[in-house]
């Protein structure tokens, strides 16, 4: 029956077009999220870096006292690593790098004798890790395309819980860093013992330099100062999490809509020729019948 | 000419800057007031009011919490107080209706919390820092 192929790619043809119009969809929402999650990382900046500033001056104010309170400790017996994935897939390789990213990170802990407590941000993350057969402590689910400061500060509390109490002697984390529009790249980084910032982000070390009061001293400051900078780093992490998951998955989307375009098309042209092709076939019977029926006479 | 350039910060945006005559606030050791050339000075504040005395009138803010650093003459002569704080809010935009009922929301949970044994210790510090933080908006709005 020549109808009957054409049939089905007709059948095909409409499904890829619904298909396409969901990805093209989805390609323009997380289009427009883009810019809003871009918006708040910049909000951020300010508070992030400030936080910064204070600690770098409180480390320089009392050398001694940061040494002891920020010093790694000299064995890590047990380490909380703190994995960001997002709620959502179709994302391309968002989840996955960073999913892989802790996988690597807790084969290597684990290599080195420590004990790995695991706490995960995202839908997507407690079943990877489940599956694997490693056991996730706490999962945060919910906010992970558009995360709150409280957000970050719940985070913040069941995870340093374990740490002030001496039962972790490190947190690490494991998410994604938005670098720019174009680039972002999966990273660790220790969150506790607080790491001293490398160099102030926008301003000339020379305004550090010099004299300056401490309200209460440094000891006291930087111990309270701990929590209220995790709270911060967990906070720039997620935003920076939820702009990447965003710009991944509008490019994940558009590949995946220029995809359908393509097979569209070639559909289009294989049901074009299969109707040709029984468009001949009925004039062929025809001319064929007639002839006979001439010749018969 | 010095002056002083305040900044509130918030994680989720920059809530206020401006130049300023003064910066009014308390940190854990006392009330402290923050003037043009001030000295380099870094410190935490307590939940209350933060208060910018600016050329056109007073400008409060209700803070729960945070840190402030001062950055004496720079180049320019200026000097930049920076207040960062967790949460933070203008006073006159304080909802009195909401903090009401966030201040019962937070009691009840936090009853709650207590009752059960079962809750850990920082949904029980989740509840308590709520139920502050409606109290402080209360006690704020009142004045």
């Amino acid at each position: 029956m020549a109808g009957g192929q054409e049939r089905i790619l007709r059948r095909r043809i409409k499904s890829v077009q619904a298909t396409r119009k969901i990805t093209k969809a989805m390609e323009l929402i997380a289009a427009s999220q883009i810019s809003r999650s871009q918006a708040r990382i910049f909000a951020n900046r300010p508070y992030r870096q400030g936080m910064q500033r204070i600690i770098i001056e409180a480390a320089l104010g009392d050398p001694a006292a940061a040494e002891k309170l920020l010093s790694m400790p000299d064995t890590v017996e047990t380490a909380i690593v703190v994995v960001v994935a997002g709620d959502r897939g179709l994302s391309g390789a968002y989840n996955s790098s960073a999913l892989r990213a802790g996988e690597r990170l807790i084969k290597q802990l684990q290599s080195q004798g420590t004990t790995v407590r695991l706490f995960c941000v995202g839908k997507k993350a407690a079943p990877f890790y489940r599956f694997r057969g490693l056991d996730v402590e706490r999962s945060f689910v919910g906010f992970a395309d558009r995360p709150n400061f409280s957000d970050a500060r719940l985070i913040a509390s069941v995870v340093a819980a374990p740490f002030t109490q001496g039962q972790a002697q490190e947190v690490l984390l494991v998410s994604t860093r938005f670098l720019s529009a174009g680039s972002q790249s999966v990273e660790t980084e220790r969150l506790l013992p607080l790491s001293v910032p490398d160099a102030p982000i926008d301003e000339t070390p020379k305004v550090l330099k010099g004299y300056t009061e401490f309200e209460p001293d440094v000891k006291e400051l930087l111990t309270s100062l701990a929590p209220r900078a995790l709270e911060s780093e967990i906070f720039s992490a997620l935003l920076e999490g939820a702009a990447s998951f965003h710009i991944s998955q509008q490019r994940a989307m558009a590949a995946a809509t220029d995809n359908a375009d393509d097979l569209g098309q070639s559909l289009t042209r294989i049901m074009n020729r299969a109707r040709q092709d029984s468009i001949t076939t009925e004039i062929m019977e025809i001319v064929g019948g007639a002839e006979a029926l001439r010749s018969g006479k | 000419m010095t002056t002083l350039l305040v900044e509130i910060v918030t994680p989720e945006a920059a809530l206020w800057s401006g130049p300023a005559t003064a910066l009014i606030a308390r940190s854990s050791v006392g009330d402290f007031t923050i003037l043009p050339q001030h000295t380099s000075t870094v410190g935490d504040l307590v939940p209350g009011i933060v208060r910018v005395d600016t050329s056109e009138g007073e400008v409060s803010f209700c803070v729960h919490g945070g840190y402030f650093q001062v950055t004496p003459d720079g180049a320019d002569g200026v000097t930049r107080a920076t207040v960062l704080a967790g949460i933070a809010e203008l006073t006159s935009e304080i909802d009195v209706a909401r903090a009401h009922a966030a201040k019962d929301a937070a009691q009840e949970e936090l009853n709650a919390a207590q009752r059960s044994d079962a809750t850990d210790a920082s949904a029980l510090a989740l509840a308590r820092d709520a139920l502050a933080r409606a109290e402080l908006r209360l006690s704020v709005s009142e004045k």
